[in-house]
């Protein structure tokens, strides 16, 4: 049988997942930014044609309504010019004065080649040649021209049975004042739009990207650990049939890991009969051990460390098996460190490990943190059982505290523990770089569970350089705060 | 004196092999290899300690143990396979004086043994102590309130007599665990945690809100002087 089989527990021990987890940088944009970018250029896009098809739109009109409105006012000018210069016999220029004309606007009338005009500025020579020949070949005819740089509208007229033509010239600047003024609002109607759509499309994604967010955060938590990380559907119907294949897809991985955990759980469990069995028998046997032959009593020597460590083995897989098939016994009450260090180091004594006393910081003594305790015995047996059997011998512990944690400090005389191992060391079956699969007395998962608990109790474990040169491994665990009256 | 102890164990080969261990260390070791016959073994004579297996057959050991409540104050000592599961808390809540974990060390179990059989004789002469209207009578090993005598358990009444002989003072589960159970190092909080709870429950009035037994946090537990 092989007990290598822990199941693979998503969470790792030790501080080794505390280490930077590399993630790689998006080189193409995110989704939000490209569904925002999308959205900005349909919005420009839209806002150009439209600011286009208004202003061709809105030129075209205003300027026909111009021409019609210039022509309508210069026919009915040369009309009653006709009438004024058939019937009543007035001078040209009188006749023009009286007319009634818009602002800006100037008449000329060209009278037998003589010619009349209310304007100083504009005369025959502002006329082009093609418009009188139209004129003066009967044809009433219009052209745009340019008077000192502005714009104006020549309108010619001929007069009915005279060889004379009305002339009128209409200013157009306001015209051009109007466009540019439809140009620049139209403009700036377009470069508004971009940051504008940009902001909104940043805004609007935001809700319809939330699913999404809430859906990677839940599977980083699964990653980190937390299988029972699951989406909430609620508040969004849009997420309710991802949320449910994904819930379906976590619970399902969920109890596939707990039923790894808890067979490895069984498994121990069922060791632990037949290992009864044979510790007491064994311990039988060893009391007859006198009467045993010399080959026959180092045979019982080796089967009793064996068994030790199958036992140690079994205990540390339950434990460790239990911890991964989510197990919630964990008992949270008032204990000293410094009290529970003490015994620990006085069981070691009494098992005939030599005498090491504690060292407790003046401000440690009284300290209490929040803790198991026969979780935190456990961790202190386990550090303690490392110390002497892979670190040299445990030469020192020491309890101090911090602001917020007391910090338990168990050094050893070994060679210490390099710092590229740092990290796995609290890994399960890991085994020094020296001796990279023969077999060391332990079970190989001492120290993972020292890291599982540690970290339950809401605390951290590392391991450094002691200052004699071994190994040292650090404790944190916050003290406790709380004021509830529970013993 | 040869102490007796009744082992009531279903798997075959851990209890002739723990039989004889005890043997061996001295003591006088009965058989039974179900709750049934256990409970019957002890009905035919009396015995100073029973060892149970909480996975038996038939009636579990919870229910053998609260039935083995129900008629003796016998200290029994529940054997279970997990020690940091449930199991240990609800097998004293049940009644049980003391547990021991699969795979166990004889040596240990019977010293174990020895301690709760020698510590349910009478613990000498110490005076009496009245705490309201409860009077408790060391000599007699019995606890009275208004003249009726309340029923505890040989631990139970331990526990209470130890804290009254030190009343007023706090003792910290450690130093109860040596008085009561005779342990040095090896026992477990726990024990004193769910005894108190059980003696709470038999001689407070109102158990949530304790005034004969009171917790100091941190500290341990007190007779209030």
């Amino acid at each position: 049988m092989s007990l290598t089989a822990v199941p693979a527990a998503p969470s790792a021990d030790g501080p080794a997942v505390e280490g930077p987890r590399r993630r790689r940088a998006p080189r193409t944009p995110s989704l939000r930014g490209r569904a925002t970018l999308a959205l900005t250029a349909v919005a420009v896009a839209l806002t150009v044609a439209l600011a286009v098809g208004v202003w061709v739109a809105a030129t075209q009109y205003l300027l026909y309504t111009r021409q019609n409105v210039t022509l309508a006012q210069a026919v009915a000018n040369a009309a009653q010019v006709q009438r004024g210069l058939s019937a009543e016999g007035l001078p040209p220029a009188e006749l023009l004065s009286q007319l009634p004309r818009e602002t800006g606007s100037v008449s000329l009338l060209a009278d037998d080649g003589e010619w009349s005009t209310t304007s100083l500025r504009i005369g025959r020579e502002e006329l082009p040649e093609a418009l009188r020949g139209a004129v003066a070949g009967g044809q009433p005819s219009r052209q745009r021209i340019a008077v000192d740089g502005e714009p104006y509208l020549a309108v010619g007229v001929p007069l009915a049975g005279l060889q004379d033509a009305y002339f009128e010239v209409f200013p157009l600047h306001e015209l051009d004042d109007t466009f540019r003024v439809l140009g620049v609002v139209l403009t700036s109607s377009v470069l508004a739009v971009a940051p504008l759509s940009a902001a909104v499309g940043w805004w609007v994604t935001r809700p319809a990207l939330r699913p999404l967010e809430r859906i990677s955060a839940a599977a980083a938590a699964i990653a980190g650990g937390d299988l029972g990380a699951r989406i909430d559907p609620r508040g969004d119907p849009s997420l309710v049939p991802i949320a449910a294949s994904f819930n379906a897809t976590a619970a399902a991985l969920e109890q596939r890991v707990r039923a790894d955990a808890r067979f490895a759980s069984d498994v121990s469990h069922e060791l632990r009969s037949p290992l009864t069995t044979m510790t007491t028998a064994m311990s039988l046997v060893g009391s007859c051990a006198d009467a045993l032959p010399p080959d026959g009593r180092e045979a019982l020597e080796l089967l009793r460390s064996e068994v030790r460590d199958f036992e140690q083995l079994v205990d540390d897989l339950l434990e460790i098996s239990r911890a991964d098939a989510g197990s919630t016994d964990l008992a949270l009450e008032d204990v000293r460190p410094a009290a529970l260090v003490r015994e620990a180091l006085a069981r070691r004594t009494a098992a005939g490990g030599g005498t090491v006393e504690v060292t407790v910081r003046a401000d440690a003594s009284d300290v209490v943190v929040r803790a198991d305790k026969r979780r935190l015995e456990r961790v202190l047996r386990n550090l303690i059982d490392n110390a002497d059997t892979h670190g040299g011998g445990l030469t020192a512990v020491t309890v101090e505290r911090s602001p917020d944690h007391a910090c338990i400090v168990v050094d050893d005389s070994g060679p210490g523990v390099p710092e590229a191992e740092r990290g796995t060391v609290f890994e399960r079956f890991a085994r020094g770089s020296g001796s990279t699969r023969s077999r060391t007395p332990g079970s190989g998962l001492g120290l993972a569970l020292v890291s599982r608990h540690v970290q339950l109790m809401g605390g951290s474990v590392v391991v450094t350089d002691a200052s004699g040169g071994g190994a040292r491994f650090v404790v944190r665990l916050p003290v406790a705060g709380g004021t509830d009256g529970g013993a | 004196m040869r102490r007796s102890v009744l082992f009531i164990e279903d798997d075959e080969r851990i209890r002739r092999v723990v039989s004889l261990a005890l043997r061996r260390e001295g003591l006088e070791v009965a058989e039974a290899g179900s709750g049934e016959e256990g409970l019957a073994r002890l009905a035919e004579r009396p015995y100073d300690v029973v060892l149970l297996d909480l996975v038996l057959p038939g009636r579990d050991g919870f229910e053998v143990c609260r039935e083995i409540r129900r008629v003796s104050t016998t200290p029994v000592i529940m054997v279970t396979a997990r020690a940091d599961s449930r199991d240990v808390v609800a097998g004293l809540e049940a009644g049980a004086d003391d547990y021991v974990t699969k795979p166990f060390v004889a040596e240990e179990l019977s010293a174990r043994i020895r301690a709760l059989a020698r510590r349910t004789r009478s613990p000498g002469a110490r005076p009496r102590v009245v705490v309201g209207d409860l009077e408790i009578a060391p000599a007699d090993g019995v606890v009275t309130r208004g003249g009726e005598v309340v029923p505890l358990t040989r631990t139970e009444f331990k526990l209470l007599a130890e804290l009254a002989a030190e009343r007023g003072r706090v003792l910290s589960r450690e130093e109860l665990l040596e008085r009561v159970w005779g342990y040095d190092y090896f026992g477990d909080s726990r024990l004193v945690d769910v005894h108190v709870r059980r003696l709470r429950v038999k001689v407070e009035a109102d158990p949530a809100n304790p005034t004969i037994v009171t917790t100091v946090r941190g500290m341990g537990y007190r007779l209030p002087g």
